[in-house]
Formats: structure tokens, sequence, C-alpha cells
């Protein structure tokens, strides 16, 4: 990624009245988005009465939603369980991924292309067609009524289901890695498995650092899955959480809560992706998907 | 080479261990489940029965499938049309040397990262409520009473209201995939057009979307990959469990196999197989129609 240029060039009306329409359609979209967040944001501070006469915020900021939401609508857990599953399996999966991203960047041995060929298929298969045989094994091994087991069923769910992406994704990053690294420790007597870890997997750090911000925002949002699977309320991530809670408060009525609990969930990937949003936009379009 | 070999094993095992056992396994099973009927989900093989393609069948005579196929088709094709434009648009104007480049980029791509339960909430609890709708404020305001009056969640409008949501979501990631194909086109092919007299319509025409051949490409296959897992919206936009405007195959699926559904007279697991096959069916198809009518390899740049 090439990049930006850093000084500012003169304002060149000419150029930029040429651009209008464009500034023009962007801006109307970019307008509508503020409007909707800003919108659900303000609505959360505010009381349910005001937001169904269309005056937000009348009576000062309400906390209490938040209060109301984090700890009566259970808010607090759904988020620690998320919190859980996504740290948990971020970390794994770069400790599975990584090493075998490196060898199969890396060395020529039989069975490597086919490898590669099936990890790149298998990140465009719908999760339909793995989700009844998963689902048979472990209803059948009873994993489904014991909360513990339960739990490390879903972290290996979530690591399974994204190790041919972040592998992949990890893989162009290695073959962009000079080969002179090694071959210098190697000189040095240092042997290979030892030079991965100590040389090629901290110079590999920026893609890992991206792949894990792709990995974090999937689990995070992660749905059918967790439906699926998570067989009791306390297991639940937060958007089958969410999903619940939003329509026994439509019920309530408790219309400033229920965004409340919509902007608490939102939030951890929003301040991700405040700091790091040219990190993730050149992950988009560098790593795993070719032109 | 003789040396890296246990490190290979080693380095590698972890990471096919478990794509066999996530992916490998259970493809190879679920088209082995489909060709069966198979009453409980966790039924010894020996019990499964073989009945050839009957799963297939009987799906293709239910008609609330068959309605689910269809929302299906017109997500993909509607849905799809809504945002390759849109994205290839917003694509074209954010390379065409705008302020604020990455500014804008980042807020386009910002729906992408919510989660779709947050996002699918504030569409329908905000820009299609009734009450205090985004949309009927907008219309109220511009006097366009009739616009205000309309019921956005009613039956007659569901599909079309949820068709945009998810659109809406949808068009920063198709964008970023368009945006970083022009920018790998060399600019010196505008330049020497400019200097030619083509103006930019014709620019975009003649050089951008020839060249842009395998960026459309992949657009398309990510797109048909996303559309074919259509589930959390559905589910969200749906009042009742079988709704016809919403239902999804994979919703579909759901209901007959996972679902408190009311309405299941029967379970077979192997016809919920058979909707996966199914489905990964038009997925391939969607890709090898692609592959055929777009070679990009006639073209180098």
């Amino acid at each position: 990624m090439a990049r930006e240029k850093k000084y500012r060039e003169p304002v060149n009306w000419k150029k930029e009245l040429r651009l209008a329409p464009g500034y023009l359609i962007i801006l109307l979209w970019i307008t509508f988005t503020f409007v909707l967040l800003g919108w659900v944001l303000l609505a959360s501070f505010s009381t349910t009465k005001e937001i169904f006469s269309n005056k937000l915020l009348a009576s000062g900021l309400h906390f209490e939603n938040y209060v109301k939401a984090w700890i009566n609508s259970d808010v607090a857990g759904i988020f620690r369980n998320s919190l859980i599953y996504s740290v948990i399996s971020c970390t794994l999966l770069i400790v599975i991924c990584a090493p075998a991203a490196y060898v199969l960047a890396r060395f020529i041995f039989p069975g490597n292309k086919l490898i590669q060929t099936g990890f790149v298929s298998a990140m465009g298969v719908p999760v339909v067609m793995i989700v009844l045989p998963l689902f048979g094994i472990v209803a059948s091994m009873g994993i489904l009524n014991n909360v513990m087991s339960n739990t490390v069923l879903l972290i290996f769910l979530y690591i399974g289901i994204n190790v041919p992406y972040t592998t992949i994704f990890l893989m162009t990053f290695f073959s962009n890695l000079s080969r002179a690294f090694e071959e210098a420790a190697a000189i040095d007597g240092c042997p290979p498995t030892k030079a991965f870890w100590l040389i090629m997997l901290p110079m590999a750090q920026p893609g890992i650092i991206t792949v894990t911000i792709f990995n974090f925002i999937n689990i995070w949002n992660e749905y059918f899955i967790s439906l699926i699977f998570a067989n009791s309320d306390n297991l639940r991530p937060i958007a089958v959480g969410l999903y619940s809670m939003i329509n026994s408060m439509k019920y309530t009525g408790d219309w400033a809560g229920m965004f409340a609990a919509v902007v608490i969930v939102f939030l951890p990937t929003f301040i991700l992706y405040i700091f790091l949003s040219e990190k993730i936009i050149a992950g988009v379009t560098g790593g795993g998907v070719k032109g | 080479m003789k040396r890296n070999k246990g490190m290979i094993i080693l380095f590698l095992t972890p990471a096919v261990f478990m794509f066999s056992v996530i992916f490998l396994y259970p493809i190879i099973r679920t088209v082995i489940m489909s060709f069966f009927k198979i009453d409980g989900i966790t039924d010894p093989v020996a019990r499964w029965q073989f009945t050839g393609l009957a799963n297939f069948t009987k799906l293709a005579n239910t008609s609330l499938f068959r309605i689910s196929m269809w929302n299906l088709l017109r997500i993909w094709f509607f849905g799809g049309i809504i945002v390759m434009s849109l994205a290839l648009l917003f694509a074209v104007i954010i390379t065409s040397g705008i302020r604020f480049k990455s500014f804008f980029r980042a807020v386009i791509y910002l729906p992408n990262i919510v989660s779709a339960v947050a996002l699918a909430t504030m569409w329908l609890q905000y820009v299609y409520s009734p009450k205090f709708g985004l949309l009927k404020t907008v219309f109220t305001n511009l006097g366009l009473t009739d616009l205000a009056k309309i019921q956005w969640l009613d039956n007659d409008h569901k599909f079309a209201s949820l068709l945009l949501a998810y659109c809406f979501g949808m068009v920063g990631y198709h964008m970023l995939i368009f945006a970083s194909g022009i920018e790998r086109i060399s600019s010196d092919y505008f330049e020497a057009a400019t200097l030619d007299g083509a103006n930019k319509l014709n620019q975009f025409r003649y050089i951008t979307v020839p060249l842009l051949k395998g960026v459309f490409k992949t657009n398309i296959t990510m797109w048909s990959v996303t559309s074919v897992g259509f589930f959390v919206w559905s589910q969200l936009f749906s009042t009742v469990t079988a709704d016809t405007q919403t239902i999804t195959p994979m919703v579909y699926m759901y209901m007959q196999i996972f679902g408190a559904g009311n309405s299941i007279t029967e379970r077979n697991s192997g016809l919920g197989a058979a909707i996966g096959v199914l489905l990964s069916v038009c997925v391939v198809a969607v890709f090898w129609i692609c592959n055929h009518l777009m070679k990009d390899d006639d073209l180098e740049f």
C-alpha cells in the first residue's frame, strides 16, 4: 500500500469544482451514516419518552440507561463472554497458523499446493455445509451439557473457522520477507525452528496485528455458530445475547435501554476501528483476497 | 530439506488438523448425509436410510423452500446490482483525487465492522420506525406526506427494506476491493488517454472497466459467498418464524433442524444437508461462470 502524500497540495479550485459531483455523492452517504450512528448514540442517553416524541436529550444525559443495560439486562455477562472467546481464539489462531503459514510460504514439499488450495476453497464454504455433522458429533458426545466443555468447544470452533483465512493471510506476508535472515541465522548455527520463533515471527508482526484485528472483529460479531452451539444463556456471546435482549426490550418498552445495549455492543469494534482503520483497510485489500 | 522435514510436519500439523476437523470431514459427511434420510441428527450411520435424491426432490416440492430460494436469488441479484454499482461509483470517486480520501474511505467501510445484529437493530428500530423513524421525519419535513405514511416494515415493503439495509452494510467492503483494483492501474494509461482527448466517461468505459475484470470476479464471488449465508438479517426482520418475505434457505434449514418452529412435521437432517449441498453448488456455479465469462489472462498490465 502506497503511503499517502504528507504535504497538502494548494487548493486548485478548478480541479475541485470538476470533482464536485463526486464530493456531493460521498458526502450524502457519509452524512447518512453519521445521522444513523449519531442518532442511536443520542437516543441511548435519552429517555424512552423523549425518543418517541423526537426530542432527544431534552432532559439531559441519562447514563442510567447504560447502568440498567449493563447490570439488569446483563450486557456485562455477554460482553465478558465475547471478550474471553475473542482474546483466547485470536491468540491461539496465531500460535496455530503462523508456523503453518511460514512453512507453506518457505518450503517446497509434496502436498504444499494441495493444502493451500484446500484452505483457499474453505474460505468460500457456506457454514450450512459444515454445521450439521459438527453438531451431530458434539451432541452425541454430550459436550453441550457441560458449561466448561461447551466453552472450550465454542473457542475450538471459532479458531477452526478462522484457520484457513489466517493462514493464507500470513502466508502472503511471510513470502514477502527476505530469506537473508534465515540464511544468516543458519550460518550462525541457529536451527530453523528457533530461527522462526526468534527472528521471523517478530518480523511478521505487522501482518499478525492486522490479521488479529480481523479475527477479533469476526469472532466478536459471530452469530450463527454461537446461536447453534452455545447451549446455555450464560455462554452466549454478544451478538446472540443482544438479539434476545432486543426482543425482550421491545416488549418491556425500554427503547432507551435497547439503544444503550446496541451502543455497548458496537463500541469495542468501533474503538479498534478509530485507531486502526488504515491497517484494517490495508488488510482487506492486501491479504487473502487477490484481485 | 531433510533437516526441515520434522519442522514442516510439526508446524503444519495443528493447522491441518483444525482444517480437517472443521472443514474437510464435515463437508464430506454433509455430502453423504444429503442422500440419506436421518431422523435424529445424532443418529449413528447404521440408522441412516439411503433415499438417493429424495431429499432434493422433496425440497424442490416444498413451497416454503422454493420461496426461500427465490428470496435468496432476489437478494443476490438485486442486492448485487445495487451493491456493485454503488461500490464501483464510490471507488471511482475515492480514487479520482479528492481530498480527505482516507477519511471518506474509512467512514464508508465503517458499517462492515459493526455487528450485523446491532446494525440491523439501528435500521429496524430507528430508520424504519413508524413513530420516530428517520425516513418518516425526513419525508414529513420535505412535505411528502404520502411517502412519510409508508409502513416500511409491513408485508409489502419488508423485503425492499431488508435489502436496502443489508446493502448499506455491504457496500464498504466491495468498494475497498474495487478501489484497490483501480489504484493498481497505472496512471500512464489515463494520462495518455487524456492527451488523446478522451473524456472521463470514455476513460472509465474503455480503460477502467476492462482492466478491472479480475476485480469484478473477486467481488462477485465474495458477494455470492456472503449472500448464501444470509441469515441474521432475515431473523431480525421477520416477526414470525416462517415469514415468506424474508425467509432464506439458511433460515429454512435452521427452522427445520434446530428451530423451535411448530410447523415441523418430521425432522430429517438429510434435508438440511441437502440444502447445504445445494447452496455450495450455487457458489461453485457462480464462480465457474465468472471464470468462463471473464477471462482476465488475455490482458497484461
